[in-house]
């Protein structure tokens, strides 16, 4: 007995979101003023705080902004606290971030 | 490190650089985990910040109505598998022919967006619904049902986004209304048991669209740590409510009861409550509100500041007879709600002990938080430690639903997962030709 043959469409959404491009790295990090986002979650605070020993020891000019500027990155209110970060670093003359942590 | 690059994908950045922290910073001392950012993490983030990663091209998709294959029904199931397009159970193959009797039972256009979900910032189409109902084995008049719960996954407060974290909490879908019983969905004995087709193949659906729709692949993006397997829909037993004058959930949703209506909630775990004694809701209460409170345990950091305040929504189910008891003695759903807020506690020393040592999700204490006004003054009536506290912001906290066994005196629990799977009802709209439909 033949068996029946089946054509099947592609069963996923379309993709709405299309490449973008990464902001320009940084020739040095002496005189740049790098964001830390934080999530609250799994020692980050122990983390920014040994990151910015070691990148200073390396880069003595660069400067932090703190996690504690922006809050916690992984609350309720955290689609607008996101939203928000474009302009909060043009206000505050951030060139880089780090954002952590992940899992 | 691999949800970090598998997301990072769905965001358009492939190539956003990622640094690495040995091994988890929980199970590291301050020491080790100092130890580990200074040899390796730190380094790596000097590199990521200063050297520009080399420029990345997303592969095109097919377009959503293109054939992708051809075969026999063991074929096209290993073909799915394969691409993971399937949860490992055969599919039902998604041909053309069923997609269309799918998308006969709804009005709406089927190229419409009922918005884009991560963590793949795919569109949640109508076309897409249907391909995945027809998938998980639903009948074609499940539809409406289908699309309802498409919108509540779209809904930014359901926060679909977060479906792939570590607790790997499992939705649960609440189904209202007279849809109950015009596609036989069951709402007695084995509520949340498999077995019935409506109830199993609409929980299977949503699984499916988080995978196919949202993007959420074990391994990739999603990092449950264990997960679940779906649930089945719980319908709520209408004609129980009814005889006790009770509103439906889909009341406590904010839509009417006799509604169609979906509700859905991630939830992290559930427990019976088995062998519920007593002919007064004073003799009942005390048990089904230490069940409800001693279910909930690190998930209180969702109501006092450990990640949100006031976000949990932890759910009581009562067989039929159970509610029929309490409002036998005048009780209303809202008089349950009450009880439990006021008896549903743990001591504020256990409160503590998870979001200052065990967890790690720090409050300082809970007298801190009612001090900054964060948290009512219930948290901190005195300083004994062994005070009971609320495990919620407020009685409507709780979501009380009536299903299951309609003589058997058990309860259900479930621990809720706070804002990251928030509850969200939609209503179910009907075509305009449904009752005609459901005749043939």
């Amino acid at each position: 007995m033949a068996e029946n043959l089946y054509e099947v469409v592609w069963p996923c959404g379309e993709r709405r979101q299309k490449i973008q491009p990464l902001a320009k790295r940084l020739d040095t990090l002496n005189g740049k003023k790098v964001a830390q986002l934080w999530d609250y979650l799994f020692m980050g605070d122990e983390v920014f705080a040994t990151l910015e020993d070691e990148l200073r020891k390396q880069y003595p000019q660069v400067e932090f902004v703190s996690w504690r500027e922006f809050g916690n990155t992984h609350t309720v209110n955290e689609r607008e606290l996101l939203a928000s970060l474009p302009q909060r670093f043009k206000d505050l003359g951030v060139d880089a971030a780090i954002s952590a942590m992940a899992c | 490190m691999g949800q970090a690059a598998a997301t990072s994908v769905g965001l358009g950045m492939p190539n956003l650089p990622v640094a690495m922290i040995p091994g988890h910073p929980g199970v590291q001392s301050p020491e080790e985990l100092r130890a580990n950012v200074v040899a390796v993490t730190a380094w790596q983030v000097m590199e990521n910040l200063l050297n520009q990663p080399d420029v990345q091209e997303m592969e095109d998709d097919p377009g959503s109505r293109d054939i992708v294959f051809r075969g026999t029904f063991e074929e096209v199931n290993d073909y799915f598998f394969e691409r993971e397009w399937s949860d490992g159970l055969p599919i039902v193959p998604p041909t053309m022919e069923k997609i269309k009797e799918f998308l006969s039972y709804t009005d709406r256009d089927p190229n419409e967006v009922l918005g884009v979900v991560l963590p793949a910032s795919r569109a949640v189409s109508i076309w897409a619904v249907a391909v995945n109902g027809v998938m998980a084995g639903c009948k074609p008049e499940y539809m409406p049902v289908l699309v309802a719960l498409a919108e509540a996954m779209a809904d930014p407060e359901y926060g679909v986004e977060h479906s792939g974290n570590t607790p790997g909490a499992e939705t649960l879908i609440v189904l209202n209304g007279p849809i109950i019983k015009d596609l036989k969905f069951n709402y007695e004995q084995g509520a949340l048991r498999d077995g019935f087709k409506p109830n199993t193949s609409v929980g299977r659906f949503w699984r499916l669209a988080l995978r196919n729709i949202a993007g959420f692949l074990p391994h990739k993006t999603d990092k449950g740590s264990f997960g679940n397997t779906f649930r089945v829909v719980l319908a709520e037993n209408e004609d129980a409510l009814a005889k006790i004058g009770w509103p439906s959930n889909a009341a406590d949703m904010g839509f009417e009861t006799g509604d169609n209506t979906v509700t859905v909630s991630r939830m992290t775990s559930g427990n019976v409550i088995v062998s519920v004694t007593g002919a007064t809701p004073e003799e009942i209460m005390p048990y089904l509100a230490d069940s409800v409170a001693s279910c909930t345990r690190w998930e209180i950091i969702f109501t006092v500041g450990g990640i949100t305040y006031g976000t949990l929504r932890p759910a009581l189910v009562l067989t039929p007879i159970l509610a029929q008891t309490l409002a036998r003695a005048g009780w209303s759903k809202d008089d349950v709600k009450q009880y439990l807020y006021k008896h549903a506690r743990m001591t504020a020393r256990r409160v503590e002990t998870y979001t200052e040592t065990w967890a790690d999700f720090p409050i300082i204490s809970l007298k801190h938080q009612v001090n900054l006004g964060k948290l009512p003054k219930d948290f901190a009536e005195s300083d004994d430690p062994k005070r009971m506290v609320p495990i919620v912001l407020d009685p409507d906290d709780f979501m009380v639903l009536v299903s299951g066994d309609p003589l058997r005196t058990n309860a259900y629990t479930f621990a809720h997962n706070g804002y990251l799977g928030f509850p969200t009802a939609k209503k179910i709209v009907l075509p305009a030709d449904w009752a005609e439909r459901l005749k043939k």
